[in-house]
């Protein structure tokens, strides 16, 4: 399209030609005026630019738009003949003009549907004519806009507003319009209108910007010989030595406009009347002691140092990310300004714990944008500036790299898919997800294979900013598998029982599993707006459900057998347990549980009580016994303890070794010491044997509460050689889980293996059970179904 | 000519398309789009609950090719999308009365 041998124009001479051009353009326009319009109207019009034409910023194809100016209507019949033969001789010569009648009356009101027309006239100035009417008009303009500025801004924010969503309000396309985009020169033009609109604001100076644009723009016009002002891969080839290198300092000058631009937004909304800004005001009761809500913005109430308060600053970032307001301007620009001081003072401490509170947010996205834009994001993790403005260009992405990861993070806060949503909810550390997905992407641009790139990243940056161990295997392992998932759907066949297995395998639990579906479900949303289509969310879940099918599968099929790397009491403690054990504890909690494994041998039954994060969890170590989980729930029910995880496995010496994590709704054990000690002691008593839990339990009350989740049982017994599989969702109570275990044990059932969730107010139950060493045939089945769904509908066993 | 419609599996598309590439067929229509023949549907067990899912996702390419390499193209389709089991898909073809290349209204085979 272009020659090779075509490059830039500096600044400078790309300014003289658009300036050069407007020139051109005005005298022809006056020529004319003085060969068909002056001969008919000695006075009382004046021809005008308008628009660009009026700000002297002709691009070589820009159209052109000139007002004839009237003191008073004019008939058309009058007009119709020599204004057309002006026009004529202009389109001619070329030129594309676009033109307009208006009297200065008219030129003085405010059309609801036609703000532009008092938009280009902040723009206008005098080229031909009567220069009489053009001064009455210079008189009347101020006065009318001092009256009317205000709405018109409203009406200029609201028509900026529809334009910037077009492009999802984001400046990091790859293909930008460099006239249209944020950030882009309309976004310039916003800025400045405002400031000539409103008072109270002044827009920022932005002549740095312009003047990278300006030479590109004319470029693209000249390449595409017309008003073209899309900035193509090819014609970043075709003006760059270096097209990613260029577009990283687009994306950076595109900032400053769009900065510049949202300022100017935000001061107009905030000049609307006052009824309905009190309307947007419901949010200011958020506002705390050190934090205020106004006008949907937050303030910091003291005018502390942000540099030397980096606890501040990150209690900042929490209140945004729990709330999704973002923060002042002004606020803006201070954290910006001490972004580095800021990250500096931070740094002597290890990051991470900060860092993870904004993350556990349900809004944190908006905290993850606030700290990139102020170049705090950069400032802490130098991995995350490698990916800033980075261009990979792939005929698929919308964005840039940095772009892509902070949509991806936003499409998991109002996931439209309620398949996807609802596993969000259940989703087991959304801090570690939503790490992942900031550096699932940062070993772009490095040259080397991405994902394993990011992973060793995601590696190295754990260490260093203080994240736990097995947090830190979490994150890299979600990174280095973040195309698992699309290459399963993609490439293997999902029917074949092998494919699941592979899937199985690689990820390990069913809490990785939903984590990276929803990791994998971001990724592809944010590679462009259309690319999640519901085609490809069937094949995104059928590829979880496969997946998680085969992990509560191998639940109970597999097993641990001759574990080495350890010593041998470790050893003989693993053999026998599910492999599942093994992914989701540490080498040390191994050696830990052998150890009560072995105290219980010894006493008949051994127990651990901790608390930790808020909750409390109990491990117990007992030779099996039937009812013995069912006890353990119980008993912990008869405390008022609210079950939310549990996991019973039995390993092959006949030890079982029970985990359960609960809340504490009442804080009985918190505020009572002793009664720590008594739970103890009660949980050994009825493992033992040793006191009825029946009759511990004999007082509670059955829940009155009207159900809002349906329970639903499933059997299944292909699932495993030995056992049946059965699942519960219901609606979770306290004491739901005795009453479940009960009713098996009552039915007769031995439960074998056993994993208890709740996610939001649902819990979801697998158990693996036997009848006298058997599988459960289709009589017990429907005994036992029954039985179930009256435990979970009455509460009453 | 003739254009051949040809629906398979999701997982087998880039197989497919590489078979293609390799016998010079590199231009074509490919659409997502969800069905059933005799294949009806699968059950999938969520929760422990059994769903019945009746359109199983397939992608449909399309392509227009000269009818002398009708039966190689479609001998190519046929042992690259296969994998023996049921809801390998269809091939469907049919006469193409005229093709046309919109930018020069250039008519016939030379338009494909």
């Amino acid at each position: 399209m272009c020659p090779e041998t075509w490059r830039l124009l500096p600044a400078e001479a790309a300014e003289r030609r658009i300036a050069q051009r407007s020139e051109a353009a005005g005298g022809m326009v006056a020529d004319a005026f003085a060969r068909h319009l002056a001969p008919v109207f000695s006075n009382g019009v004046a021809a005008l630019a308008v628009g660009g034409f009026g700000r002297r910023e002709l691009f070589p194809h820009s159209d052109i738009d000139v007002m004839l100016l009237t003191r008073q209507e004019i008939s058309s019949t009058k007009l119709k003949e020599p204004a057309g033969r002006f026009m004529q001789e202009l389109w001619d010569t070329g030129l594309r003009l676009s033109h307009s009648v208006h009297t200065v009356d008219e030129c003085c009101q405010v059309y609801d549907h036609n703000v532009e027309l008092s938009i280009s006239l902040l723009d206008q100035r005098f080229l031909a004519g009567d220069s009489a009417v053009h001064a009455e008009l210079e008189t009347e303009l101020p006065r009318f806009y001092r009256m009317h500025g205000r709405s018109i801004a409203r009406q200029l924010a609201k028509l900026s507003g529809l334009r910037r969503a077009k492009f999802h309000n984001s400046i990091y396309h790859l293909e930008p319009n460099i006239k249209e985009t944020p950030g882009g020169f309309r976004d310039m033009q916003v800025a400045q209108w405002m400031s000539r609109l409103l008072p109270a604001y002044s827009a920022p100076d932005l002549k740095a910007p312009w003047a990278f644009l300006a030479p590109i723009r004319v470029f693209l016009h000249e390449a595409s010989k017309r008003d073209d002002n899309l900035l193509s891969f090819e014609l970043q080839d075709a003006m760059a030595g270096q097209p990613a290198e260029m577009m990283r300092s687009y994306y950076r000058h595109a900032r400053t406009v769009a900065v510049a631009a949202d300022q100017a937004l935000l001061s107009a909304e905030e000049s609307q009347p006052s009824l309905i800004r009190q309307l947007r005001e419901w949010r200011s009761r958020l506002s705390n002691s050190e934090f205020t809500v106004s006008r949907d913005r937050v303030f910091l109430r003291a005018a502390g140092q942000l540099s030397s308060e980096p606890d501040l600053v990150f209690r900042l970032l929490e209140f945004v990310a729990r709330h999704g307001i973002d923060v002042s301007p002004d606020l803006e620009r201070r954290l910006a300004s001490a972004s580095d001081e800021i990250a500096k003072a931070a740094l002597t401490k290890p990051l991470w714990p900060l860092l993870e509170t904004v993350l556990s947010q349900p809004k944190s996205s908006v905290a993850v944008r606030l700290m990139h834009r102020t170049g705090l994001l950069g400032a802490l993790i130098p991995e995350w500036a490698r990916i800033d403005c980075l261009v990979v260009r792939d005929y698929y992405h919308r964005y840039t790299v940095d772009e892509h990861t902070l949509v991806a993070m936003e499409v998991l806060e109002s996931i439209p898919d309620k398949r996807f949503a609802d596993l969000m909810q259940e989703v087991d550390g959304s801090a570690l997800l939503r790490a992942a997905i900031l550096l699932h992407d940062t070993g772009k641009g490095s040259g080397r294979e991405h994902s394993s790139e990011s992973e060793r990243i995601a590696a190295a940056l754990g260490k260093r900013i203080g994240m736990p161990q097995h947090d830190i295997d979490r994150v890299r392992q979600l990174v280095a598998l973040h195309l698992e998932l699309s290459s399963t759907m993609n490439t293997r066949d999902m029917d074949d029982g092998r494919t699941a297995r592979i899937l199985a395998d690689r990820v390990g639990t069913v809490e990785q599993l939903k984590a990276l579906t929803l990791l994998t479900f971001a990724d592809i949303s944010a590679v462009n707006p259309t690319a999640m289509t519901s085609w490809r969310g069937d094949q995104l879940w059928r590829a979880y459900v496969i997946g998680r099918e085969e992990l509560t599968r191998e639940l109970e099929t597999e097993r641990i057998h001759d574990f080495h790397g350890a010593d041998t009491r470790v050893a003989r403690f693993l053999e026998g347990l599910p492999g599942r054990y093994l992914r989701t504890h540490s080498g040390e909690e191994f050696a830990g549980h052998a150890a009560l494994a072995e105290l219980a041998e010894e006493k008949g039954v051994a127990l651990d009580l901790v608390r930790s994060n808020g909750y409390w969890r109990v491990v117990v170590a007992a030779p099996d016994r039937p009812g013995l989980f069912a006890s353990i729930a119980g008993a912990l029910s008869a405390f008022g303890m609210n079950i939310l995880k549990a996991e019973a496995f039995a390993n092959s010496n006949g030890h079982i070794l029970d985990t359960f994590t609960f809340g504490d709704p009442l804080r009985t054990l918190e505020l009572n010491p002793s009664e720590t000690d008594r739970l103890r002691d009660t949980i050994a008593r009825v493992v033992l044997g040793k006191q009825d839990v029946r009759k511990l339990i004999a007082s509670r009350r059955s829940s009155a509460k009207p159900r809002r989740v349906e329970a639903r049982i499933g059997f299944n017994n292909d699932a495993s050689q030995s056992a049946t599989l059965v699942e519960i969702v219901a609606e979770d109570r306290p004491g739901l889980v005795y009453d479940l275990a009960s009713t098996m044990s009552n039915a007769g059932c031995d439960i074998v293996v056993v994993l208890i969730d709740t996610e939001a107010s649902k819990a979801l139950d697998v158990f693996y059970v036997t009848a006298k060493g058997a599988k459960l045939d289709a009589a017990r089945q429907a005994s036992l179904r029954s039985a179930l769904m009256e435990a979970c509908s009455t509460g009453r066993v | 000519m003739k254009k051949i419609e040809a629906i398979i599996q999701p997982h087998k598309l880039e197989e497919v398309k590489e078979a293609l590439k390799t016998i010079g067929i590199d231009g074509m229509t490919i659409s997502e789009v969800r069905g059933h023949g005799r294949q009806k549907g699968h059950k999938e067990v969520y929760r422990g609950m059994e769903y019945q899912v009746d359109l199983l996702p397939k992608i449909k390419l399309e392509m227009v090719v000269p009818s002398d390499r009708l039966d190689e193209v479609v001998n190519t389709l046929v042992s690259s999308a296969r994998t023996g089991k049921i809801g390998d898909g269809k091939i469907f073809v049919f006469d193409v009365a005229e093709a046309i290349r919109i930018r020069n209204d250039e008519r016939g085979e030379s338009a494909l």
